[in-house]
């Protein structure tokens, strides 16, 4: 079987648009972000790559990294946010 | 001084935030939101990091859209826009799918530090808080380097 080689996680995001991604961080960049990853799992299904998210941490993963691959907010949708404490 | 760089014809802001977590280390990525007060990670990613969420205390917060239950939940350490916060409280949610992030950065994280955004150029920068004049002209000098 082909090893698997890091890439940069902007090429897995491009390749991957649509999805949510789970990506094993092989390398940080010089702020210490991630820079370079495998990918071990990907999905339109959030909650699934949640759940590969347990499964990588049982296989003994120790840093991962979880995104959505684009776009933000489908056409027609608009986002408002904000989350106040009640006093 | 950090920064970095995020794309200014997005809708939001974007981000990577590293959390430390019981079972490892879970880089997300968390939107920047001031209009909220707390830092909110879905609860699902809090779960399945290692976190206990049947035996934390519950708030009722406001948001755009109504009243709603959350969990709070201490994390180990949170750290985003070269700021690092450790035993941070967070809201536990879940958050909607279409949102594609997994997490807001509220205001309780970032009052850390000054922040500074320029929407023109996709450039955010947070400084510590100034301590006296010369500090406060050395922080200007990285500002304008940096813009």
């Amino acid at each position: 079987m082909d090893e698997v080689r890091p890439e940069p996680i902007e090429q897995i995001r491009r390749r991957h648009e649509g999805e949510w991604l789970l990506i094993k961080v092989t390398s940080h960049d010089e702020n210490g972000l991630p820079k370079e990853g495998i990918l071990l799992f990907h999905s339109p299904d959030r909650e699934a790559v949640y759940e590969a998210v347990d499964a990588a941490f049982k296989r003994g993963e120790n840093e991962l990294l979880t995104c959505f691959a684009g776009p933000l907010v489908p056409e027609g949708w608009e986002v408002v946010l904000s989350v106040l404490d009640e006093v | 001084m950090f920064w970095t760089r995020f794309d200014p014809t997005r809708p939001d802001v974007r981000f990577w935030a590293r959390l430390l977590s019981p079972r490892g280390i879970v880089w997300c990525e968390m939107v920047l939101d001031t209009g909220s007060s707390r830092t909110v990670l879905d609860e699902r990613l809090l779960a399945r990091a290692g976190y206990d969420l049947i035996a934390t205390p519950k708030v009722t917060v406001t948001t755009a859209s109504g009243r709603v239950e959350a969990k709070v939940v201490t994390v180990r350490q949170i750290s985003a826009l070269g700021i690092s916060a450790d035993n941070f409280p967070v809201l536990a949610m879940p958050l909607s799918q279409p949102l594609g992030v997994d997490g807001l950065l509220g205001l309780d994280f970032l009052r850390r530090r000054n922040l500074l955004c320029n929407f023109d150029k996709g450039i955010l920068l947070t400084l510590p808080f100034s301590r006296n004049f010369l500090h406060r002209l050395a922080l200007s000098a990285q500002i304008f380097s940096a813009l």
